[in-house]
C-alpha cells in the first residue's frame, strides 16, 4: 500500500461512533417521550410527572454524550 | 488541546488551561471563573435572604424564591419524613443554585474565548471542567453517604439495605455486592453528565456558528436557546438525583423485603399521598 492509497480511518471511525452511539439514546428518549404522552393521554393527571420523565431523559442522554466525547480520543 | 476540525474549524478546548500560578500551584481558567461565580452567588443569595418578605416585590428576589420553593417542594415530597427532608434542604438548594449560576454564566460572550492570557482563554465555565464536576460529585456523594449512614443508624444497618434477603444466601450476597459496585459509579455518572452536557453544548453552538458563516447569529440561536434550557435542566437533575440517592437509602432504612409488614408499610404512605392528590 503506497502513501497515496492511505485512508485516514480515524474519520470513518468517528462517523461510525457518532452514528452508532446516537441510535440507542435516540430510541430511548423516543420511548420515554412516547410513553409519557401515552400516560398523559390515558390519565391527564399524569401530566405533572414531566419532571420525572426528564430525569430519565437525562440518564439516557448520558450515553449519547459519551459517544460524542469519544470522538476526541480517536486520532 | 483538542480542536473539533483539523485546521480551519472552531476551536473549543475540552480540557481547561492554566492561566497563572499562585505559589507554584497552577490556577486553571475554570477554577478562576468558579471563584467569580462563588463571589456572585454568595453576595446575591445573602442579599436576597435579608430581603425576604411575605409579599415579594418581584424581580430577582421573586425569581430566586420561586427556585427555592420549587426545589424545597420536590425534596419534601421525595422523603417520607418531612423533618428529615428539612435537614437536607439547605445543602441541595444551594447545590442547585450553584450549578445553575455556573451553567448560565457560560452565555456571557467573552467566556469561552475573547479574553486571553498567554494564549489560553481567561474565563471558562466551572462546570465545563471534569475536575470541577468530579469534585462536586465527590462532595455530593460524600454528603449523601454520610447522611444515609446517620439516618439509618450505623454503618452496618446502612450496608444491610443493599441486601434484599439474608446475606447468608449466596444469591442475595452476590446481588448485594453488585448493588454496592453500581453505587460507586454514581460519582462518575453525576460528574460526567454535567461536564459533557455543558462542554458539548458549547461545542455544538461553536459548530453551528461556524457553519452559518456570516449568518452565525441566526444558525446558532436555536441551539443557544436549547442550551439555556438544558443548563437549567442539568442543575435540576444533578440535585434531583442526589436527593433520590439519599431518599432511597433513608426511606427504606428499616425494611426487609421478606417482611410481610414491609409491603403494608410501603403502600400506606403512597395510598395516603394519592388520596390527598385526588382531593
Amino acid at each position: 500500500m503506497t502513501a497515496a492509497d492511505a485512508v485516514n480511518t480515524a474519520i470513518i471511525g468517528k462517523g461510525l461512533m457518532i452514528g452508532g452511539g446516537f441510535i440507542g439514546p435516540g430510541i430511548g428518549i423516543g420511548l420515554i417521550g412516547g410513553n409519557y404522552l401515552q400516560a398523559v393521554g390515558r390519565n391527564p393527571e399524569a401530566a405533572k410527572f414531566l419532571g420525572q420523565a426528564l430525569i430519565f431523559v437525562a440518564i439516557v442522554e448520558l450515553f449519547g454524550l459519551l459517544a460524542f466525547a469519544s470522538i476526541f480520543i480517536v486520532k | 488541546m483538542l480542536s473539533l476540525f483539523a485546521s480551519s474549524g472552531p476551536v473549543v478546548n475540552v480540557a481547561p488551561g492554566t492561566v497563572f500560578t499562585i505559589a507554584g500551584i497552577p490556577i486553571t481558567n475554570s477554577i478562576f471563573y468558579g471563584w467569580i461565580a462563588l463571589v456572585i452567588i454568595c453576595i446575591t443569595l445573602i442579599w436576597v435572604a435579608r430581603r425576604v418578605q411575605i409579599k415579594p416585590q418581584g424581580g430577582l428576589i421573586q425569581f430566586i424564591e420561586i427556585g427555592v420553593d420549587f426545589m424545597t417542594g420536590f425534596i419534601k415530597s421525595s422523603f417520607e419524613d418531612e423533618s428529615i427532608a428539612l435537614k437536607y434542604v439547605p445543602f441541595f438548594v444551594t447545590l442547585f443554585f450553584f450549578i445553575l449560576l455556573n451553567n448560565w454564566l457560560e452565555f456571557i460572550p467573552v467566556v469561552w474565548g475573547g479574553i486571553y492570557s498567554h494564549g489560553v482563554p481567561l474565563l471558562r465555565p466551572f462546570t465545563a471542567d471534569l475536575n470541577a464536576t468530579f469534585a462536586m460529585g465527590l462532595v455530593t456523594m460524600g454528603v449523601v453517604y454520610t447522611a444515609s449512614i446517620r439516618e439509618s443508624g450505623g454503618f452496618l444497618k446502612y450496608l444491610r439495605h443493599f441486601f434484599v434477603g439474608s446475606p447468608k444466601n449466596p444469591l442475595f450476597l452476590i446481588i448485594g455486592m453488585l448493588e454496592m459496585l453500581t453505587d460507586l459509579t454514581r460519582v462518575i455518572s453525576l460528574s460526567l453528565r454535567l461536564f459533557l452536557n455543558i462542554t458539548i453544548g458549547a461545542i455544538v453552538i461553536a459548530v453551528f456558528s461556524y457553519l452559518g458563516h456570516f449568518l452565525a447569529p441566526i444558525t446558532a440561536l436555536p441551539f443557544t436557546l436549547i442550551e439555556v434550557f438544558i443548563d437549567a435542566l442539568q442543575a435540576y437533575i444533578f440535585t434531583v438525583l442526589a436527593t433520590m440517592y439519599l431518599a432511597i437509602a433513608v426511606n427504606h432504612s428499616a425494611d426487609h423485603a421478606s417482611d410481610p409488614e414491609f409491603i403494608e408499610e410501603e403502600t400506606k404512605p403512597n395510598a395516603k399521598r394519592l388520596a390527598t392528590n385526588n382531593v
